[in-house]
């Protein structure tokens, strides 16, 4: 089921006052209502994976059962690499055995022999790498005994598969999710007014920024060959405002649809546009995943300590592998790479902690300085993205070498005004909002009603007049 | 959680009339770069605004004909006077069967037909019905078979259109609207059929494709038929010549035979019967030109009148004196 669907304007509404009126009397009922609409809104799409889910559910559930009355080190790393192979068994079979069948095909023709392996008829079950992460956390912190192992099934399956962030998250860390099934939720209407709101701006950055930028860059980039390197560029840029306002617009649905049922989700995006370096750009970027990254691969490898060769090692490993997560593509690692080469001078120069704090603070406008820096680190991003929403990297080559021609200073093939309007204003309201939460998270509260009631009306009206007539999926559900 | 249900609501309705204003307001006066989805196309293309407001002058006549643009521009009135008949072209670009519907809905009384010539394109029964929902509620007045039809289509476009036609019609604009009879390559024809000038295909290979029929489609024509059937109107299916290409093309055409051999009707598919040239006779590669389109209607009459299709309509005639 599609946030952007009519399914979902049906179903929400029905199982929030059902949650609230209904099944409210005890924690029991309640979590057991969110496993059950979870499931209900996984299986819309394919009720097969289903049992992916519940499988997983239970290996991890089990071994963190098993892990808390295990004190031999050797018998509790080998429960950790029990969850580890099943979890990501299940993940590499289903998101990658393709990738190294073709790859291993490839190699063997580069020196001239051809083999015969046909590539497997393998279909993605949505969310696999969310979910899968989400639980691996779960066994990696009872692991490492910084979390209690749960004994509530129900609880640990509703932390699984909650429906608001099951398919594209954010990651929840189970020490922040899972003890809020613990407790019994009581509605608290500022919180849910506050979910509405964030929903409302999500579904703008979906269903207005994302879906009108995505029908520009599917024609500038379907056939790089033939158009002008202004239309490519533009697409390229365009591009960078689709997946932000895509990714981070799912992301605001999910954690404004959690708050509506009490439930707090991390943050996964803050602002990362406005970005002064790489490194602060990957502070603000899919915080759950980087976070992830961070805790689990990255600091085990050493992190940032020792000498130069395992800076450099460590950084192109988390890069290239957080590129591999992303999907089974050679254009995936190579974006993995070149956000590591971008990352490394600053991590050498011990410069990838300097902009911790919010870009020119407390300011309407940013500095020059903070603008030259922004819009540098903007400009390595959208060359970044190139590989990220290329099909191939001859497709990348291709659009690379046709925007740097000539014919960049030409009128574009398409017209971008409206787009460009659309960003204009998008990019000025998240800019005056990005000391908070989200962009509109305080915008208007103390305006009167009628006003703010017209500025939340105007985001409507934009989504009525400019969305797709038909329901466009997510991109990160093909993750 | 009663506050949040009532401000919510109080929300939606204060944001619901909002929006129908900011359609008329943008609809009326903005650039065509922010009406992306509102289409009010009156008077837009195929004369449909023409044909509508002649069929409300017309009455009592032999035949109907019904379907896409191949009907209003394959049917000719003019060919079948000669022959003696009087007749009505109600058909309109991509015109599906919840269209036919309304159409039915709103003229079939007052036309009183005979016969219904039912033009079945089976491209028809695979489209959303978005394009000729448009056309239609932005040639005729609108009332709640317009909003049932749209909400039927289930598109953000119609909607909007919908909400600026409404707007239109009550401030007279469609009234005072006045479409040429002549533009660019067409001309209106009285009876509701658009002459083009004439032109030749050239004729290309098509990919091949499957016909995927929609329910909703399917349903709605079977309801059309219905509505005839207790009018005591006899329906005659017929499917128009295309270019062989296209017509090759659709890899289950069998399977949409099958379909119209089961609604126990006479059906006629001249792609199998008629010999046309793709170049000399089409003006495109699904559309006859002038030429064509007298090959085609005398083999249609000499086919009706071979299967004594029009000695029913006279005895109709003789038991209604």
């Amino acid at each position: 089921m599609l946030f952007n669907s009519i399914d979902f304007v049906i179903f929400l509404p029905i199982v929030l006052l059902l949650y609230w009126y209904v099944t409210n009397s005890s924690l029991k009922l309640q979590n057991l209502f969110v496993t059950a609409s979870s499931y209900l809104f996984y299986g819309w799409w394919d009720y097969r994976f289903l049992s992916l889910i519940f499988f997983s559910s239970v290996v991890d559930f089990l071994i963190g059962r098993k892990l808390s009355n295990e004190a031999n080190t050797n018998k509790r790393k080998l429960l950790l690499w029990l969850s580890l192979i099943i979890n990501l068994g299940l993940l590499g079979y289903f998101k990658y055995s393709n990738f190294f069948i073709d790859s291993f095909v490839d190699a063997f023709l580069f020196f001239g022999k051809r083999i015969d392996v046909q590539s497997l008829n393998i279909i993605l079950p949505v969310g696999i790498s969310f979910y899968t992460f989400q639980t691996l956390s779960y066994t990696i912190d009872v692991y490492k005994k910084e979390l209690k192992p749960t004994k509530d099934f129900i609880s640990f399956t509703a932390f699984v598969s909650f429906f608001p962030q099951l398919v594209a998250g954010p990651i929840e860390r189970a020490s922040n999710l899972l003890p809020q099934f613990y407790k019994k939720r009581t509605f608290d209407y500022n919180k849910a007014v506050d979910g509405l709101r964030q929903i409302l701006w999500g579904l703008f950055k979906k269903m207005v920024v994302a879906d009108l930028c995505a029908e520009y860059v599917n024609k500038a980039f379907e056939d790089p060959s033939q158009e002008k390197g202004s239309t490519l560029l533009l697409g390229a840029i365009f591009f960078a405002f689709q997946i932000y306002g895509d990714f981070s617009g799912y992301s605001d649905i999910a954690i404004g649809t959690s708050r509506l049922f009490g439930f707090n989700l991390n943050r996964n995006f803050a602002f990362p546009y406005f970005s002064r370096d790489i490194a602060e750009f990957w502070r603000r970027w899919h915080i759950s995943l980087s976070t992830w990254f961070r805790d689990y691969l990255y600091i085990p490898l050493g992190g940032s300590k020792g000498n130069l060769w395992l800076k450099i090692r460590n950084t192109f490993i988390i890069f290239i592998v957080s590129g591999f997560w992303h999907g089974a593509n050679w254009t995936f690692i190579i974006w993995g790479a070149l956000n590591a080469l971008f990352f490394l001078p600053l991590l050498l120069r011990k410069k990838n902690r300097r902009n911790l704090d919010n870009p020119s603070q407390g300011k309407i406008l940013p500095s020059f300085a903070d603008f030259l820096k922004i819009a540098s680190t903007f400009a390595l991003t959208v060359f970044a993205w190139i590989f990220f929403r290329a099909e191939n990297l001859t497709h990348a080559w291709k659009i690379i070498i046709g925007i740097f021609n000539s014919s960049l200073l030409g009128r574009p093939k398409y017209h971008p005004t409206l787009i460009l309007l659309i960003i204009f204003i998008f990019v000025l309201i998240e800019w005056l909002g990005r000391e908070n939460e989200y962009a509109i998270e305080k915008t208007g509260h103390s305006w009167p009603r009628p006003i703010r009631w017209a500025f939340y009306s105007f985001i409507c009206c934009s989504i009525g007049l400019f969305m797709q007539t038909n329901e466009t999926p997510f991109v990160y559900f093909q993750f | 959680m009663k506050k949040l249900l009532l401000k919510t609501g109080l929300f939606l309705g204060a944001s619901s009339l909002i929006y129908i204003v900011s359609v008329i307001i943008i609809g009326e006066f903005a650039p065509s770069m922010f009406k992306k989805n509102i289409s009010y196309k009156i008077g837009a293309y195929g004369h449909l605004n023409t044909r509508l407001k002649e069929a409300k002058n017309t009455s009592n006549i032999d035949i109907l004909f019904l379907g896409s643009s191949h009907s209003y521009r394959g049917f000719d009135p003019r060919i079948f006077k000669e022959h003696g008949f009087t007749s009505f072209n109600l058909g309109s670009s991509s015109q599906s069967h919840l269209q036919t519907e309304l159409l039915l809905d709103r003229h079939l009384q007052k036309l009183n037909p005979k016969t219904v010539i039912y033009e079945v394109y089976p491209n028809v029964f695979t489209v959303d019905g978005v394009e000729s929902t448009l056309d239609i509620i932005s040639n005729e007045p609108n009332d709640l078979g317009s909003v049932l039809m749209a909400l039927e289509t289930f598109n953000i476009k119609v909607y909007n259109t919908l909400i600026l036609s409404i707007y239109k019609n009550y401030t007279g604009y469609y009234d005072s609207f006045k479409e040429p009879k002549i533009k660019a390559e067409d001309t209106y024809i009285n009876g509701g059929f658009v002459e083009k000038e004439i032109q030749f295909n050239s004729p290309s290979i098509k990919q091949s494709k499957q016909l995927t029929i929609s329910p909703i489609q399917l349903k709605a024509f079977q309801r059309n038929l219905e509505k005839l059937k207790q009018q005591h109107v006899d329906v005659i299916l017929v499917q128009a010549p295309i270019n062989k290409n296209t017509y090759q093309s659709w890899e289950n055409i069998e399977e949409f035979t099958e379909i119209m051999n089961s609604q126990k009707l006479p059906y006629y598919d001249f792609n199998k019967t008629i010999k046309l040239d793709d170049s000399l006779h089409f003006s495109d590669h699904h559309h006859l030109n002038q030429v064509g389109v007298k090959l085609f209607n005398k083999d249609l009459i000499s086919t009706l009148n071979r299967d004594n299709h029009f000695d029913q309509m006279l005895a109709k005639d003789s038991d209604t004196e």
